[in-house]
């Protein structure tokens, strides 16, 4: 998961006449050179590194591929086989609700509690100081680690989840976490919470922060209920914070890789119980040791169907999320 | 029906004490003003009366029922804000039933309360619109309609004028007097504009640095203001503190002569303070034969009358009041003198008032 989106604007007023300089015809100022200078390296950047990808993989996805080699033109036929043609067809059925249930499962897990932890740190309960550092902590550390980290943690032997059951006498519990196709999936969602739980909250906290106090003091006195008071005030006057974090934990579900690679594997083991789209396209597309050959035309269809599918649907989110807000 | 008591009433904020023990008793139906310069502590004994923020020490009792533990949204109590505190996410409408019907009041009985208050504060073209499409007149109805939907016993007011523009600020004002009579509850507001005290309160506390200088009704806090703080703090022009000795009934101020107390004054210090204001003063010519001598630095003309500014020897400036006419030359010499009964005399170091 990769949370984080800059929306860079720029605007230049028009340039002064004293400022003008002639230069091959055309009209620049030094303060349009600089401006420039500034945009045009990385705008160049992008082009290569993101634009120029998407658009190829939408080419890709419209050829037959043999290994590296470019075939023939075969219009949808790619697409028809992702969606439709066995065993693939079922694959991505797979894979694509594993992520339904990653996002629904984070929506709970890492926004759900980044919002309680959030109105804990607001409410500034004992500690609050200690703890708003300690949950964003996790959140600097690095994927891989985290993957190996819990990875450690959930060994069946030689983990500190089993070692503990079985210190406390709960050893009939003990049992290959990662490795069971039932709790594979949710330990990797757990670790994922754990990961990221610093980010909602401080996105809420600071929505939290921009409440006036006076508005919370006229609450109180009108009642004294708790929920009343998150569930009607607080929940939507932080509605622009829900906004980011909703439509980024969409984005990131979906887009789940780095995670399920490092713990799971390029296959999803067990048995494609962790198996999500990220793995499938990548397998698909690269090929693996199990999986046998590299297929750039289905992972691109693939790859494409997973780019429209989040950017329609995170497009409508956005816009519902939205409309909820409301200006202090 | 509300009549509070406040009974050494202390309030810490750590190890920094801004409440020194207030006693206050109000009666039903009162319209009561804290006034005080900034820091006094008027907003924070507000907050305490509310519930919005503890009491360190002492009771707080409302008909007799000690409220100290009490939440703040079951005392009967409602309160205006400074910034009038809406809800931005909801109408007026649903701004005055989110209180109302969280009472467990039924639907009707909610509609009807709406209803009441949205007449009585005009606001019925205004039920669909939110905060932000409101004016800073409009935003102060909705507040007060906000608290009145409750029929709260007790009514808190906290600043309500101080975002308001000038021209407004008067209107406003009347329309909290009136209302206070119509719904006949008990009202506390709060303020620091002494004016605004005055003509609202039926009877004013005077606050500074976490102490009551005063209770009383506006007129006896003029007339017998209980020391040099509440002297100088109500009236305007201010009134002037001049040091004087006492010589029997004369009261004598270094290098500007003496003039006659015109009233007896209770017992044997030499060294007093006087205080007297503009209407206590006449402006003699310098060739009068009582008077403190003094030369004048500017007029003020109102219209209806004029405030000559003029500075006796020991530096003090004081404000006579005098008719529109009255037009000394800046620099002129004057004398000025006591109208018999309007003298105000205080001990030296207590500041105290000394009975007549």
């Amino acid at each position: 998961m990769a949370p984080g989106g800059i929306s860079p604007g720029a605007a230049s007023p028009a340039p002064l006449p004293h400022e003008t300089l002639k230069m091959f015809g055309s009209p620049l100022t030094g303060r349009r050179l600089w401006i420039a200078a500034l945009i045009v390296p990385p705008l160049a950047f992008v082009a290569l590194f993101v634009v120029y990808p998407i658009l190829s993989a939408f080419a890709y996805a419209f050829f037959e591929w043999k290994g590296l080699a470019r075939g023939e033109f075969v219009w949808f036929a790619n697409f028809h086989k992702v969606l439709f043609q066995e065993p693939y067809a079922t694959w991505t059925i797979n894979a694509f609700l594993h992520n339904v249930f990653v996002f629904f499962a984070l929506m709970v897990l890492q926004n759900g509690i980044g919002f309680v932890l959030a109105y804990c740190l607001w409410r500034e309960l004992p500690g609050a100081r200690f703890h708003r550092i300690a949950v964003f902590l996790p959140v600097v550390l690095s994927t891989i680690i985290v993957g190996f980290l819990f990875k450690l943690f959930l060994h069946p032997l030689f983990g500190v989840v089993n070692i503990s059951l079985r210190a406390v006498g709960l050893g009939g519990l003990a049992m290959p976490w990662l490795g069971d196709d039932s709790t594979a999936l949710m330990a990797l969602i757990i670790a994922n919470a754990w990961h990221m739980v610093g980010f909602p909250t401080l996105v809420f906290l600071a929505g939290m922060q921009r409440i006036p106090g006076e508005i919370l003091d006229a609450v109180r006195m009108e009642t004294q209920s708790e929920w009343v008071k998150v569930s009607k005030i607080v929940w939507p006057l932080v509605a622009p914070s829900a906004t980011v974090v909703f439509t980024l934990l969409f984005v990131g579900a979906f887009n789940w890789f780095e995670l399920p690679y490092v713990m799971a594997g390029l296959d999803g083991s067990p048995h494609g119980a962790t198996d999500v789209l990220g793995l499938y396209f990548y397998r698909t597309a690269f090929g693996n040791q199990s999986g046998g050959a590299q297929d750039f035309g289905t992972g691109s269809a693939l790859a494409v169907l997973i780019f429209l599918f989040i950017a329609v649907v995170a497009g409508f989110l956005t816009m519902y999320l939205r409309k909820r807000e409301i200006q202090l | 029906m509300a009549q509070l008591s406040l009974r050494g009433i202390r309030k810490r904020f750590k190890a920094l004490e801004v409440l020194h023990g207030i006693d206050l008793e109000i009666s039903h139906g009162e319209l009561i003003v804290f006034v005080g310069p900034s820091g006094c502590g008027k907003s924070t004994l507000l907050r305490l009366i509310a519930g919005l923020d503890p009491i360190s020490d002492g009771d707080f009792l409302l008909n007799g029922r000690r409220m100290n533990d009490v939440a703040p949204s079951r005392r009967g109590i409602a309160m205006v804000f400074q910034s009038y505190a809406l809800y931005p996410h909801m109408d007026v409408y649903e701004n005055m039933a989110f209180g109302a019907r969280l009472m467990g009041l039924t639907k009707a009985e909610v509609e009807a309360r709406i209803a009441d208050a949205a007449r009585m504060l005009r606001l019925e073209p205004l039920m669909q619109r939110k905060p932000r499409e409101l004016s800073g007149g409009q935003r102060q109805r909705v507040a007060i309609g906000r608290a009145l939907v409750r029929k709260p016993e007790l009514l808190l007011l906290d600043e309500p004028l101080s975002n308001l523009d000038a021209a407004l600020r008067s209107d406003v004002r009347l329309e909290i007097a009136k209302l206070h009579r119509d719904i006949g509850g008990t009202t506390i507001y709060v303020t620091h504009d002494q004016v605004e005290a005055m003509t609202l309160a039926d009877r004013i506390v005077v606050m500074n640095q976490g102490r009551i200088e005063q209770f009383g009704t506006p007129r006896e806090l003029y007339e017998t203001p209980a020391n040099t703080f509440v002297a100088t703090f109500i009236g305007s022009p201010r009134m002037a503190l001049l040091p004087v000795t006492r010589d029997g009934s004369q009261l004598g101020l270094a290098g500007s002569g003496a003039v006659d107390a015109g009233m007896q004054i209770a017992g044997d210090e030499r060294e007093l303070t006087l205080g007297v204001r503009p209407d206590g003063l006449i402006l003699r010519p310098a060739n009068a034969a009582t008077g403190l001598a003094a030369k004048v630095v500017y007029t003020e003309y109102l219209g209806d009358n004029a405030y000559v500014y003029a500075r006796l020897s020991e530096g003090t400036l004081v404000s006579i009041r005098c008719s529109p006419d009255t037009r000394p030359a800046p620099e002129e010499d004057v004398r000025i003198d006591l109208v018999p009964g309007k003298a105000h005399v205080f001990n030296r170091t207590s500041g105290e008032r000394l009975p007549a």
